[in-house]
């Protein structure tokens, strides 16, 4: 085995450290007479972990499709990796990944064949390193091969998350999507799941913007949490935001589960 | 000295410095230039990473699957100089290949037998036809030996739905088939100065085959689709296995009540159908080919019998039978995914058309051996 010696430190090659991935200014979504977001705007550093949250019909898939180009938002702008994001247009594709809800595998194709398949659309690599490549990736998410031969509808909940994380990473991304990355499992396997995203994002060096609704995923890997509260977002560090006098704010996290959930991240915290 | 690296010999001794980015875009370069290293006199091949730009899991998987094979060919390989931030990905791929093995033959099929799973599919399709065919029985036996009101309301709302709603769409198809066949007819017979025999060449087909097979036609596109579509989704969906665990048959409330509707549907539309087709013929004798509509009536009535009439009618039930049956069955095979619904969805109306077709062949050489 090839070993890996005498280190020189990180000398920075990436620009400013808090440099903003994501810019959006000025958003506005209506759907009718509902507005949903007006003038809302929001900063994502470079290498952070961002998680977002607020109340069913406050607009957190509708802004995150408005990042990824899904949706047309009535006014604003949005810069991704300085790339101006327009609806329907090519965004950047190479740079980005997204984790959606479902998973949204191609029920058509094994594992391995959807991790394959954005590498196959977007460069000219041969078979063999296509493969292996996939199948690095689907490794790293913690399957095996076994797994990566089988076609989605033969995977388990967690392992098709898993297979879909594969697949928003198999283009080595700088930005990485998560839309409630943990919804439908178990406590034991969103906590696995936490971890691995934690891992990747400090080993890929990846930004990691996350709509969720687990308190536990907020406290254990965000270093940041956007709430949408009043057509607005409100943004703050993790351990600051739990102070926010706004009364949604304070309700959602003086809510018992969500105490306990910040409780244990102190202690776990104060062990370390 | 190429884009990404130098290659340096000296003694026993190769060093290869790499720069610029090692990522996901050139990969491919990448490995072609790897490639094209030639070791040489060398022992020992040192890998300087300083002069690295951009690096990632790509640019670090090349990188690390070439200083493999060089261990394989007995060269001692190492690398020097990484920085902090790109030392990590390296050492992610060395976690991952640790704790994975990677077989290249994995996801090679094996060498197929064409013929033995060509017969190994046939078989199966046999064995599923069978249960197939038992299955759509026990369903009908069920619904008739206990009917519920459940049922009963959905037996009509079926008959509705793949019945009277089909009217229309039938009695225009086969409306305009009657002009096809009085105009194609006309064009041959005037040459024997018989035009009048048109009338008894539309009655006759339109009874005996056209209004039945352009109704079935019809329907099977119609009906059977959606039977194939409906109950596949509702697999999907668990919805089947919920009526299942609520205690509900589902043989009972989803397949029987198609079946039976279809069944009583079809004669009726089958009707409508003659009567559209015979306007048809007659729409055009009485305009083109100036045959009067009372001459075309008692031409009609003495040509055609009732014999003509229920050699037609009596062969919408089995239509009916073949469609309902091929749709619910196709439907209830749906497993997992949405292709799989496209899949036999399609291959519902497919085959309920050609079962169809046969069937009508069947019937016609069997009434022409009794001779009616």
């Amino acid at each position: 085995m090839p070993e890996a010696c005498e280190v020189i430190p990180q000398t920075s090659t990436d620009g400013p450290r808090n440099e903003h991935v994501i810019r959006v200014r000025g958003l506005v979504n209506r759907f009718g007479r509902q507005v949903v977001h007006d003038g809302l705007n929001l900063d994502v550093r470079r290498d952070e972990t961002l998680g977002l949250v607020g109340g069913s019909g406050t607009g957190k898939s509708v802004l995150l499709r408005s990042i990824l180009g899904l949706h047309r938002p009535n006014a604003g702008s949005i810069t991704v990796l300085d790339q101006e994001i327009h609806y329907r247009q090519p965004g950047p594709f190479r740079q980005w990944g997204v984790l959606f809800q479902g998973g949204a595998l191609l029920s058509g194709l094994t594992v391995q064949e959807n991790v394959e398949l954005p590498i196959a659309l977007h460069s000219n690599v041969p078979v063999d390193l296509r493969r292996e490549l996939a199948c690095l990736k689907i490794f790293m998410t913690g399957l095996t091969l076994d797994a990566a031969s089988k076609y989605p509808n033969q995977l388990s909940g967690g392992m098709r998350k898993r297979a879909a994380l594969a697949r928003a990473l198999a283009l080595d991304p700088k930005i990485l999507f998560l839309d409630e990355p943990t919804a439908g499992l178990d406590p034991i396997a969103a906590t696995e799941f936490d971890k691995l995203i934690s891992y990747l994002q400090k080993n890929l060096d990846l930004t990691v913007v996350m709509v969720t609704h687990d308190v536990d995923s907020l406290f254990n890997i965000c270093d940041r949490i956007a709430v949408l509260v009043d057509r607005g977002i409100v943004v703050d560090r993790t351990e600051r935001i739990v102070d926010n006098p706004h009364p949604w704010i304070q309700s959602y996290f003086g809510d018992p589960r969500a105490r306990r959930a910040r409780k244990a991240t102190q202690n776990h915290v104060q062990r370390q | 000295m190429t884009e990404f690296l130098t290659a340096q010999t000296s003694g026993t001794q190769l060093t290869i410095s790499l720069r610029n980015d090692w990522r996901f875009d050139n990969v491919a370069l990448l490995v072609d230039e790897l490639e094209s290293l030639e070791p040489g006199q060398a022992r020992e091949i040192t890998f300087r990473c300083g002069g690295l730009r951009e690096f990632d899991l790509a640019g670090a998987w090349v990188l690390y699957d070439k200083s493999l094979d060089f261990e394989e060919q007995g060269y001692e390989s190492r690398f020097e100089g990484f920085q902090a931030g790109h030392l990590k990905f390296l050492q992610n791929i060395i976690d991952v290949a640790a704790v994975n093995e990677y077989d290249p033959d994995f996801f090679n099929p094996p060498p197929r037998h064409r013929v033995r799973e060509r017969l190994e599919t046939v078989g199966a399709a046999t064995n599923r036809g069978f249960e197939a065919v038992g299955h759509i029985t026990r369903a009908i036996f069920d619904g008739v030996r206990r009917p519920t009101l459940l049922m009963v309301g959905e037996t009509l709302r079926q008959i509705h739905e793949t019945g009277v709603r089909a009217i229309p769409i039938v009695m225009v198809i086969t409306f305009l088939m009657g002009i096809v066949l009085a105009y194609q007819a006309s064009d041959q017979l005037a040459k024997f100065g018989v035009t009048i025999f048109v009338v008894d060449l539309v009655s006759n087909s339109v009874l005996r085959e056209i209004g039945v097979l352009l109704a079935a036609v019809m329907v099977a596109g119609r009906s059977g689709s959606a039977f194939a579509a409906a109950l596949g989704t509702m697999k999907l969906n668990e919805e089947i296995d919920a009526l299942q665990v609520m205690g509900l048959n589902p043989n009972q409330i989803l397949i029987a009540p198609r079946v039976l509707g279809l069944t009583l549907a079809m004669p009726f539309l089958t009707v409508f159908g003659d009567l559209a087709g015979l306007a048809g013929g007659a729409f055009i004798c009485v305009t083109v080919l100036d045959i009067h509509w009372v001459q075309f009536y008692d031409r009609v009535a003495s040509s055609v019998g009732m014999t003509d009439l229920w050699v037609g009618l009596i062969k919408a039930p089995f239509f009916a039978l073949l469609i309902a049956a091929t749709g619910t069955l196709r439907g209830m095979q749906v497993q997992g995914s949405a292709e799989e619904l496209g899949r036999l969805t399609t291959l519902a109306v497919v085959q309920s058309i050609f079962l169809i077709i046969i069937a009508d062949a069947f019937f016609t050489v069997l009434f022409s051996r009794m001779g009616i």
